[in-house]
């Protein structure tokens, strides 16, 4: 619990932390707004039928969701790997080690830390999305109706809780790159090469891809890549699992990249 | 190894590929002293401490510590040492007493109010509340020897400890370990600042290519190693030496290339006068003569010639050596 604590400190301080979630929600809040100043005019075709469905509730709610997971997913890859590295980068992992402080206990309960910080940052970015929502709403003359839809708020907790899990998942990908290949940076790349890699990949074998991280996290929150979706939305929507199936597959990959960065930290040989 | 020793080690190795760091290294270090851990660069000393704080695995040989066997996977073992390894590590966006308490919170339960008081022991505390990193070397390092000190240690291990320091800090340093040794704490220096640890070591162990070269008092090893330098013409150089093996075994004399002219010769620093009586029975006449018993003159004289490993000189090679081997 000391450990848990203190690493949730330490990422409460951390300028990463709030530039990764402050950078999501920036994005979110000026595309939502520019969307909604622009009218819904320049659709190409690519994105939802009505431009204007992201400021429309109770379906912005959805829309809003699905946007911070599938970009979420890339920074949450970024921020696991930041997070990881830099303990190997600046030797902080040697001093807790040479403490006499376990290394499996330690990197556990660092991801746990980081896991929490994902989901405080998930409901703040949406927060902001609903809001910045409700603002583009009122540029756009689309009336507010929908945001109090009783239907629509019972089923958020539930999609909050899959969202949850799968940027969690995803962030414990960059965390197990970072910690194999003990470095920030390398983390950083080898997580990003990774995702845009699984949705180059998901173009030649859907039914492979499927059943890799990013895909598997769409598919659990059932956006299929959605509205900014990342990860290779095309793989899901070739022969999608279904969302059950595709959460408990995302556990499975959460809890293997935990095992696999706790393990090899366990074994590793510190000579940095 | 007997309850008496704070650390011991046995016919540790490590190896790095093909290059072994650590070649059967046989260290003794007693309870209550300051060690000073000497060698050049690349001798193996930080492989030592390394493995010493298991953040290494030693290919072969045994560690004992704190009057029990250790080994990687027995970590609570270091709840009763402090170290610091290499560079101090710390987060560079925390302040400095937030470093030390995220360090108090792994590890060994630290007592409320500690991470103030090594701060002050350091003479950190004005500067507790900055960043990390605007803090100068000298500061990090002062807070790196906090982070050891945290958990109260029975033994200490410190990694060249003076890096950075100012001379005032270099000085307090001093004080506060010799405090710590004179309070019954074990001391384990590494570092290549002879002159310093001269001042701070009670015991010596020198290393040089893996091994432990010489061990033992920091008195008795000056007393039995006490040179005499003689400068010459240079041209008479050879002549002195020949002279000169008259009085001690040729391979004590030696001459030296990077200074022409000048001889030194091992021998008791009060017989310079017999080297200086057997030159002019040469009719050779020295232009200077320095005598001393530095460990500088020691060191170079070990470190040059790590072959030359004397098994008698250290406390293992007095003791009888263990093969005992962990994996």
């Amino acid at each position: 619990m000391r450990l848990f604590v203190s690493a949730l400190r330490k990422l409460s301080r951390r300028l990463a932390t709030y530039l990764t979630f402050g950078l999501l929600a920036g994005l979110l809040a000026l595309i939502i707004v520019a969307v909604a100043a622009s009218g819904g005019r320049g659709q190409n075709g690519n994105g939802p039928a009505n431009p204007l469905a992201i400021v429309t509730f109770p379906g912005a709610f959805d829309l809003i969701l699905s946007f911070i997971l599938g970009l979420g997913g890339l920074f949450a890859v970024v921020y696991g790997a930041a997070i990881a590295g830099s303990e190997w980068t600046w030797g902080t992992l040697k001093t807790v080690v040479a403490r006499g402080e376990s290394r499996s206990r330690y990197v556990v309960a660092t991801f746990a830390a980081i896991a929490v910080v994902a989901g405080v940052g998930l409901l703040v970015s949406f927060g902001i999305g609903v809001v910045a929502a409700a603002l583009g709403a009122t540029i756009a003359k689309v009336p507010l109706d929908g945001i109090g839809n009783a239907d629509a708020l019972g089923r958020l907790p539930e999609h909050f809780l899959r969202g949850w899990v799968a940027i969690v998942m995803e962030g414990s990908i960059g965390f197990a790159i970072a910690t194999l290949a003990r470095s920030q940076l390398a983390g950083i790349g080898a997580g990003i090469a990774f995702y845009f890699g699984e949705s180059f990949a998901s173009l030649f074998l859907p039914d492979v891809v499927k059943y890799l991280p990013f895909n598997l996290a769409n598919a659990a929150v059932g956006s299929g890549g959605g509205f900014g979706g990342g990860g290779g939305g095309a793989a899901a929507a070739s022969t999608p699992l279904s969302a059950d199936l595709a959460l408990l597959l995302v556990a499975a990959w959460l809890i293997g990249s935990i095992v696999v960065a706790a393990g090899f930290t366990e074994r590793a040989e510190i000579t940095g | 190894m007997t309850a008496e020793l704070a650390l011991a080690t046995r016919a540790l190795t490590k190896s790095y590929g093909s290059r072994r760091a650590l070649d059967g290294l046989d260290l003794t270090v007693p309870t209550g002293v300051v060690y000073g851990f000497l060698g050049p660069n690349g001798a193996g000393k930080t492989t030592t401490m390394r493995l010493l704080t298991g953040l290494l695995r030693p290919d072969s040989g045994t560690i004992e510590m704190l009057g029990r066997p250790f080994s990687r996977s027995d970590r609570r073992r270091l709840f009763d040492v402090g170290a610091l390894v290499e560079s101090p590590s710390f987060y560079p966006y925390l302040s400095g007493r937030e470093n030390l308490r995220a360090l108090a919170s792994a590890g060994a339960k630290t007592p409320r109010g500690r991470v103030d008081e090594v701060l002050e022991i350091v003479g950190l505390r004005d500067r507790a509340g900055d960043k990390v990193s605007r803090y100068s070397l000298g500061m990090k390092q002062r807070l790196g020897i906090a982070g050891a000190l945290l958990s109260d240690p029975q033994l200490l291990l410190l990694d060249e400890p003076a890096n950075g320091l100012d001379p005032a800090g270099i000085v307090a340093m001093r004080e506060t370990l010799r405090h710590l040794a004179a309070i019954g704490k074990t001391v384990f220096v590494s570092s290549h600042l002879l002159a310093e640890v001269q001042q701070l070591a009670d015991v010596v162990g020198i290393i040089a290519a893996g091994r432990l070269v010489r061990e033992g008092s920091m008195k008795e090893l000056l007393a039995g190693e006490g040179v005499v330098r003689v400068r010459v013409a240079p041209e008479e150089v050879a002549a002195a030496a020949t002279a000169l093996a008259g009085l001690v075994p040729s391979d004590h004399v030696m001459a030296s290339s990077a200074e022409p002219g000048w001889l030194t010769v091992q021998i008791a620093p009060d017989r310079t006068a017999e080297v200086n009586r057997t030159l002019a029975n040469a009719s050779i006449y020295a232009a200077g003569l320095e005598s001393g018993n530095d460990l500088e003159e020691l060191f170079l004289s070990l470190t040059h010639d790590p072959s030359a490993v004397d098994p008698d000189g250290t406390f293992a090679g007095m003791a009888g050596r263990s093969t005992t081997e962990i994996n």
